[in-house]
C-alpha cells in the first residue's frame, strides 16, 4: 500500500469558480448527441426526403429555381433543445449549487459556440451544393434564394444569426415558465397576440401594409437575417437573465 | 466556527408563512439533524442557504457570506434534495461526470466504489432508474463531493434498509477522514440518532429545539407503574406524554432523573429515544392542553 492515499483533493485542485460557466458549458456538450445529433440527424432526413421527391417530380418550368423550406426543421430544432435546458438542465445546474448567473454565462457561450458551428456547417454544405450543381439536379435545400449572399462571411453570418435569435427566444421562454409558471407562459402568449393583433389593425386602419411589404423587399438580406435578428437576439437575451435571476426550481 | 447562521428569518408564499421568526445557529465540522413534520419549513430553510431561494426578511450567513449567487459560498456547498431533477437524457455517468466538473473537492475514487456498493450501472438512463436508485445517485454526489457543508434533504427515499444502513456507515466513515459540515433532514430519527450530533427540531415555520443531542438523551424519561405511585413521581415535572390502561400509568417526563429505590413501589424507568423526544414534544406544541388533561387520555393507538 501507499502512504496516504487521502490526501486532501482540495489541496490538489484550484477552486474552479472561473471555470464554473465553462462547466455548464461542457454540461450541455454531455448532450451532445441530442444537441447535435439529433438536429443533423433531422436535417439529414429532410434532405434525403426532399432528393427523392425532387428526383422524382417533373421539372418545373424553366426559370422556376427548385426550393425547399427542409433548412427551417434545423432551427425548429434549437428551440425544442433549449426549452429543455431551462426546463431541465437549469433546475439540476441550480441544485448542483451553480449561481445563475454562471449558469446562464455558460449556456449563452454553448448557444454561441453551436450557432457558430451550425452556421460554419451550412455554409460548407451550401458551397457543395453551388460546387455539385444543386446536387445535380438543381435543387436548392441549403441556398433558399433570398438567403444567399455573394460574401461568404455575410453567409455564415446570414446562417448564424438566425440560431442565436430561435436559441434566445427559446431560453426567455423556458426562463418565463421557470420564473412565473403556467400563468406566466399564457401571460406573455395572450400578450404577444394581442400586441400582433393592434399593430395588425394599426396597419390596415392606416393602410401601411404596402410599406412593412417595402420594408422587407428593400431591406438587405443580410441586415433582415443578420442584423435585426442580432439585435432582437441579445434583447431576449437581456431579458432572459433579468427573469433568471430571481427564478426557482 | 460557525457555518450557519440565521437571525429572525421569516419566509412567506402569498398569505402562508414558511418560516416564522427562524434563529438558528450550526456549528462547523458537525452533523446536525433537522428534524420535523411534513411541511415544516426544513426544506425551505435548506433552498434559502444554498441560495435557491430567497427570504422574505432577516439576516441569512453561509460561511460568513450570503449564499445567493455567490458562487464563494456555493462552491463550499452541496444540497442533495429528494427531488432533484436530472436532464432526461442523462445517464448515471453524465450527473457524475457534471458533479466532478462543479465540486473542488469531488472524490472520484468514493463515486466510483459507492456506485458498486449501491449497484448502480453508470450506463443507465437516470430517468428509467427505480425510485430507489435515483435516490442513490443524489447521495453519491452528496458524499463524493465533500462539500464543506453538506445538505441532505431525505435522501432515502425508496432505499431499502441495508442501502439505508449503507449511506449511514459511508457518511460516517467519510465525515471521519473528511471532517465537514452535514446537515441531515430527516423522518427516521431512530435510524440516525447515533450519528446526529446536534439536533433542529423545527415546527411550523418556527424553531422547537435546538440542542446538542447528547443533551437530549438524557433529558426525558418514561415512568410506568401503578397510576397514584406515577403521579406522585410525576409531579412538578413537564409530562410530554401520558398513557393510561387499567390502573397503570405510563407517562414521558422532561427533566426527570430516574429513581431506582421506587422500583419496590412498582414503577419501571426507561430511557426514551430521540424520536420518541421528537414526537412528544412536537405533540405538545401543537395540543398545549394536553398536559393538563388528567386521566381523560386513552392509550395513543
Amino acid at each position: 500500500m501507499t502512504a496516504a492515499p487521502h490526501l486532501a483533493p482540495s489541496a490538489l485542485h484550484t477552486p474552479g469558480r472561473r471555470r464554473r460557466p465553462l462547466a455548464v458549458a461542457r454540461m450541455q456538450l454531455i448532450n451532445l448527441p441530442v444537441q447535435l445529433g439529433m438536429p443533423w440527424l433531422i436535417l439529414a432526413l429532410a434532405f434525403a426526403i426532399n432528393l427523392v421527391i425532387f428526383a422524382l417530380v417533373p421539372d418545373p418550368p424553366a426559370g422556376e429555381p427548385k426550393v425547399t423550406g427542409g433548412l427551417l426543421s434545423i432551427y425548429i430544432f434549437v428551440v425544442v433543445a433549449h426549452l429543455v435546458t431551462m426546463t431541465q438542465v437549469f433546475p439540476f445546474a441550480l441544485g448542483l449549487s451553480v449561481t445563475r448567473r454562471d449558469f446562464f454565462t455558460g449556456t449563452a457561450l454553448f448557444v454561441l459556440a453551436q450557432a457558430a458551428v451550425q452556421g460554419l456547417l451550412l455554409t460548407l454544405l451550401l458551397v457543395l451544393e453551388e460546387a455539385t450543381g444543386g446536387w445535380g439536379m438543381g435543387l436548392h435545400f441549403f441556398g433558399v434564394p433570398f438567403l444567399v449572399q455573394q460574401n461568404w462571411v455575410l453567409q455564415w453570418l446570414v446562417y448564424t444569426v438566425p440560431f442565436l435569435l430561435f436559441s434566445f427566444v427559446s431560453i426567455l421562454a423556458g426562463t418565463i415558465y421557470k420564473r412565473f409558471g403556467q400563468l406566466g407562459m399564457w401571460t406573455a402568449s395572450i400578450g404577444l397576440l394581442l400586441a400582433g393583433g393592434i399593430a395588425a389593425v394599426l396597419l390596415t386602419w392606416q393602410q401601411a401594409w404596402p410599406a412593412v411589404g417595402r420594408f422587407f423587399s428593400d431591406t438587405p438580406a443580410a441586415v433582415l437575417f443578420a442584423g435585426y435578428p442580432a439585435v432582437l437576439a441579445a434583447l431576449a437575451a437581456g431579458v432572459a437573465y433579468l427573469f433568471l435571476r430571481r427564478a426557482t426550481v | 466556527m460557525t457555518a450557519v447562521r440565521m437571525r429572525g428569518v421569516v419566509k412567506r408564499y402569498g398569505g402562508f408563512t414558511a418560516l416564522d421568526d427562524v434563529n438558528l445557529e450550526l456549528r462547523e465540522n458537525t452533523v446536525h439533524g433537522l428534524l420535523g413534520r411534513n411541511g415544516a419549513g426544513k426544506t425551505t430553510i435548506m433552498q434559502i442557504l444554498t441560495g435557491q431561494g430567497f427570504e422574505t426578511a432577516g439576516e441569512v450567513e453561509v460561511f460568513g457570506l450570503h449564499p445567493y449567487e455567490n458562487p464563494t459560498v456555493l462552491d463550499r456547498v452541496c444540497f442533495i434534495r429528494e427531488a432533484q431533477k436530472y436532464p432526461d437524457s442523462f445517464r448515471v455517468r453524465d450527473a457524475l461526470s457534471a458533479a466532478a466538473m462543479l465540486y473542488p473537492n469531488w472524490d472520484a475514487d468514493l463515486a466510483a466504489s459507492l456506485v458498486e456498493e449501491f449497484h448502480l450501472r453508470t450506463r443507465q438512463t437516470i430517468k428509467k432508474l427505480s425510485r430507489g436508485q435515483l435516490s442513490a445517485v443524489g447521495v453519491i454526489i452528496g458524499l463524493a463531493s465533500r462539500a464543506p457543508l453538506t445538505f441532505f434533504d431525505e435522501p432515502y427515499l425508496g432505499l431499502d434498509a441495508v442501502a439505508r444502513q449503507l449511506f449511514y456507515d459511508r457518511l460516517l466513515t467519510d465525515y471521519a477522514a473528511h471532517p465537514r459540515t452535514i446537515v441531515l433532514s430527516t423522518h427516521l430519527i431512530d435510524e440516525v440518532s447515533d450519528l446526529i450530533e446536534h439536533v433542529v427540531v423545527i415546527d411550523k415555520g418556527r424553531i422547537l429545539m435546538d440542542e446538542d443531542a447528547d443533551v437530549l438523551r438524557g433529558r426525558a424519561v418514561t415512568v410506568t407503574g401503578p397510576a397514584a405511585a406515577v403521579k406522585a413521581f410525576a409531579a412538578g415535572h413537564t409530562e410530554l406524554h401520558r398513557e393510561e390502561l387499567g390502573g397503570f400509568l405510563r407517562v414521558t417526563l422532561e427533566g426527570a432523573d430516574p429513581d431506582t429505590r421506587l422500583r419496590s413501589e412498582g414503577l419501571e424507568f426507561e430511557p426514551v429515544s430521540l424520536q420518541q423526544l421528537v414526537v412528544r414534544t412536537t405533540q405538545l406544541a401543537t395540543e398545549p392542553r394536553r398536559e393538563n388533561h388528567d386521566g381523560r387520555e386513552v392509550a395513543a393507538r
